[in-house]
């Protein structure tokens, strides 16, 4: 009898304000869903036979953490609207002679309400969709449908424990809110007449050289890798600085108008402009979030969408090769054309073996080695590689002269002491430079050098050298151990080619050559210590298993945080509503038509609705050199395809929100003009 | 001509689900001259609030007509009633009715800004009203800052700085303490005597013993009037008062 009290009290209190309950049920259910649809997806049976399973689990794994870390912060935000306007509410019931217990109690049941409807519904999406988001996740990586339909009983009690756990959280945030207040307090909780906040000149500074500060880091950090820590600096100063701008400078940007009363005393400019002033302080706040929002977006979509076009750009520059071979040598003299020719002769066979044309041969040696880049020039020392200094490491690349030649069909001519060089990263290329005490004069700096494309990809800046005798010039370095008694100098033989048969057969004869290498190995011929041997055909699936999953959960993600700024968007519009409707209502009396307050509200939407996205694409902008930087770490480096994709999110991205700011506004509308007739 | 005549006013209430009819305004007839100051009484229920609504234009009635300058309220069109309300009308409310996200001085403008003049003509306005009013140190003040005389006296600077043929006033003295309410009335009547046109609901005596004539309305109707003549203000308090007297008591019409 009593505990039906509190219930039917806590489901009066959810019906009678549905327009704000409604929304935040709505975010539940998709939080929920959401979440169960990430985790049935790192944990499905079916992801066992997708190409790329593990790489695909752990991104699905991370998405599913980054969803639950997010409805933490977004639904405590979104229910400390609710709860403002219930304290009126609850201050009323305690006036009225009901003690602060039994208003918790119904909260309790409020918040059971809520969560049971938000999971109950939340699985039952979750369920359903599961389905269509795997078929979706087939379809953008390629595997195999399965017509399976399973509910992991794992992931649906996971699901429950988390959303469980996090109501319980609200509901106590909301009864410490209650209790720590006295009825008078409640009941006015909603309309303090708060003053105007003033225009304050430091923060706004401080917002605009803070944002600064990140441009700048973001701009002007070189590696994304190295720099790791600066980067996220960059992204949380970004944030600051987006809040302090929105919240500071927008109450000086609207006093700045205030005083400039051409603008201000006309009746479009006058009433936005004061109101945007008044509520500036928490307005600035739900504008900045809805922008850091957008950004999050914004970045997501291009780099996602940029990267799952672009994977075979991605897979071809890791893998220049249908099928590609390496083998080491454990002493550079040991690279010699007798044993590298037995090498090629038993692969050649193979690949006759299986009827198979070579196209577009590589054939070269190489020797490795990393050093220091000081002042232009590469030191060696065995002492370096225990503690390493990022920003200094390079890898020096040499190749012999006739293999350069013969690769290019050129008959280039260098005699001792000179080299050819070519990096895509170092700039500074003095004409002399030593490389571990090795004294070389580069006469030619190269624009291009037609192996390794990786060169492009790689975190730590490449050094290519063309000598004219490896071992000759290479005696001394090729002495140096590590402290782990290891050659510092790493000497390797390459050999890839195209074929012209289909998937399967590559991946065969892959295989093949991979046995063939390795009974060499065994059998001491050839003289090599390790080898490899990889196809493009047989990396795809990973590669495709890795960038569909990426895109797909950018998508996933996106979704989330959009419906996380609509529902901001839809708060502010429905809670600044209710703070308007008096006013509105008096300047109603005063002679103000309905056609004034639809101009008022354009206006304010006018100066107000473009910040946000505006600022995102700022924002966007300055991380677009970064985002460069990732996907160039991926071996993307197709600038009109990032540019595209980048120009079409904004474009959807901002008519997105141009749809959902009207149709909000038209529901501050209907608040606003319904106060009278 | 009469500035403001009423005809034959009546506005009847239709509870929700058309079940029961209250008639609130049975029959009202009135008017209202150029430069006259008249207080209209009545107890809760007399339908003294409906009358004052649509005479502001706020609402409609059933059936009669109010004219002003000749001007048949019921021929503005729907969508012009706010303009003409912000054009001919001036209102002072007993809650002062200023809005927080303005200075005084905005709130005093807000009408004129609506209306759509320019800064130039609102100043020039502006300051001989805030000058007579004595708020004219206090126009970059907001509303919260301000005693409730203060924002009373901004509101009537809000009216009559759109020049109104009317002021209409709703218990304006409902909300201060007395010495803010003499001040109030004197304003009334020296804004009076400079030619204004004020008709002001009530039901403090005190206040409406400050009119030129007084309506008293009962059951819908004007029950009856009294006119200053030349009676001082107490000697016109102490006839309202008689007459209260008589009305609480039910008798009939003298």
């Amino acid at each position: 009898m009593k505990a039906g009290f509190y219930s039917k009290l806590a489901i009066d209190g959810i019906r009678k304000n549905r327009r704000m309950y409604l929304p935040y049920l709505l975010t539940c259910v998709l939080m929920v869903a959401m979440f169960y649809i990430l985790a049935y997806l790192s944990n499905a049976p079916f992801m066992e036979y997708m190409p790329g399973s593990a790489s695909l689990q752990s991104v699905m794994n991370l998405g599913s953490f980054v969803i639950a870390a997010f409805a933490v912060i977004f639904l405590f935000y979104t229910n400390s609207f609710l709860l403002r306007r219930r304290k009126k509410e609850f201050g009323l019931f305690n006036i009225l002679g009901m003690d602060k217990h039994s208003i918790s109690r119904i909260l309790f049941w409020e918040t059971l309400i809520i969560a049971g409807l938000s999971l109950i519904g939340g699985l039952g999406f979750g369920i359903a969709l599961s389905k269509l988001a795997e078929l979706g996740l087939t379809n953008i990586i390629g595997g195999d449908v399965s017509y399976e339909f399973t509910v992991p009983g794992l992931v649906v009690r996971n699901t429950s424990i988390i959303f469980a756990i996090l109501f319980f959280l609200i509901y106590l945030n909301a009864v410490r809110h209650v209790r720590f207040s006295n009825p008078v307090e409640l009941i006015r909780s909603e309309n303090v007449g708060e003053k105007p906040p003033k225009a304050n000149w430091f923060p706004g500074i401080l917002g605009v050289l803070i944002l600064g500060a990140a441009y700048y880091l973001a701009v002007s950090i070189e590696n994304p890798v190295d720099a790791l820590v600066w980067f996220f600096v960059a992204v949380i100063l970004v944030i600051v600085g987006t809040y302090l701008i929105f919240i500071a400078g927008s109450v000086l940007l609207c006093r700045i108008l205030q005083k400039n009363r051409r603008y201000y005393y006309k009746k479009n400019h006058f009433i936005s402009v004061s109101s945007m002033a008044y509520r500036m302080k928490n307005n600035g706040a739900g504008l900045a979030s809805i922008c850091i929002l957008l950004t999050m977006v914004l970045v997501m979509i291009s780099s996602t969408t940029c990267l799952y076009f672009g994977k075979e750009d991605s897979l071809h520059s890791r893998y220049p090769r249908d099928i590609s071979a390496r083998i080491d040598f454990e002493h550079i003299e040991q690279a010699k054309e007798d044993n590298i020719s037995l090498v090629r002769d038993t692969i050649d066979k193979t690949v006759r073996e299986n009827n198979v044309n070579m196209s577009n041969v590589w054939d070269y040696r190489e020797s490795q080695v990393s050093g220091m880049l000081r002042d232009g020039n590469v030191e060696v020392n065995a002492d370096d590689t225990l503690s390493v200094n990022y920003d200094e490491l390079v890898t020096v690349h040499f190749i012999p002269l006739e293999d350069y030649n013969r690769m290019i069909g050129k008959n280039t001519i260098l005699s001792e002491g000179e080299a050819l060089a070519f990096s895509v990263k170092i700039s500074n290329l003095p004409e002399y430079r030593t490389v571990g005490g090795v004294k070389l004069h580069v006469v030619e700096r190269l624009a291009s050098l037609p192996i390794d494309a990786t060169s492009t990809a790689e975190m730590i800046p490449n050094l290519y050298l063309v000598v004219p005798d490896l071992d000759k010039t290479l005696a001394s370095l090729s002495e140096l151990v590590d402290s782990n008694g290891n050659r510092m100098l790493i000497t390797s033989w390459y050999y890839g080619f195209d074929t012209d048969i289909e998937v399967a057969g590559q991946i065969d004869m892959r295989n093949d050559i991979r046995e063939d290498l390795g009974q060499m190995n065994e059998g001491d011929q050839g003289g090599f210590t390790s080898y490899s041997c990889e196809s493009i055909a047989a990396e795809r699936d990973d590669f495709y298993g890795t960038y569909g999953g990426l895109f797909f959960l950018g998508i996933m993600l996106s979704i989330v945080f959009l419906v996380a700024a609509v529902l901001i968007i839809y708060y502010k519009q429905i809670s600044e509503g209710y703070e308007d409707q008096s006013r509105f209502d008096i300047m109603q009396k005063v002679g103000m038509t309905k056609q004034d307050i639809r101009k008022s509200i354009n206006s304010q939407m006018l100066t107000v609705f473009y910040l946000p996205i505006i600022f995102a694409v700022i924002h966007l902008g300055f991380a677009f050199p970064m985002i460069r930087k990732l996907l160039l770490l991926f071996g993307l480096n197709n600038l009109i395809l990032l540019l595209t994709t980048t120009g079409i999110s904004i474009v959807i991205i901002a008519f997105f929100y141009a749809v959902v700011y009207r149709m909000t506004s038209n529901a501050y509308y209907s608040i606003v003009s319904g106060a009278r007739e | 001509m009469s500035l403001l005549e009423v005809k034959n006013l009546k506005k009847v209430y239709k509870t929700r689900f058309g079940g029961n009819e209250v008639e609130a305004l049975k029959n009202v007839n009135f008017s209202v001259e150029e430069g006259e100051y008249v207080a209209i009484m009545g107890e809760s229920g007399s339908g003294k609030t409906t009358l004052l609504n649509i005479l502001a234009s706020l609402d409609k009635p059933t059936s009669g007509t109010v004219l002003l300058d000749g001007n048949d309220f019921s021929k503005i069109k729907e969508s012009a009633v706010a303009e003409f309300r912000r054009d001919h009308l001036g209102f002072v409310f007993q809650d002062f009715n200023l809005l927080d996200t303005f200075t005084l001085e905005d709130n005093i403008y807000l009408p004129l800004v609506l209306a759509g003049k320019s800064y130039s003509e609102m100043n020039a306005r502006l300051n001989p009203i805030v000058e007579q009013l004595g708020i004219s140190g206090l126009l970059k003040k907001y509303p919260y800052e301000v005693s409730g005389g203060q924002k009373q006296r901004a509101a009537v600077a809000r009216a009559l700085i759109t020049e109104p043929r009317i002021i209409l006033a709703d218990e304006p003295t409902g909300a201060l303490d007395s010495k803010a309410t003499d001040e109030l009335l004197r304003l009334f009547r020296k804004i009076n005597q400079q030619g204004q046109t004020i008709l002001l609901v009530t039901h403090s005596i005190k206040a409406a013993s400050h009119a030129s004539r007084v309506l008293f309305i009962r059951d819908g109707e004007v029950f009856h009037q009294i006119y200053r003549g030349e009676n001082t203000s107490e000697q016109l308090y102490q006839k309202i008062s008689d007459t209260l007297t008589l009305l609480a008591q039910g008798g009939d019409r003298r």
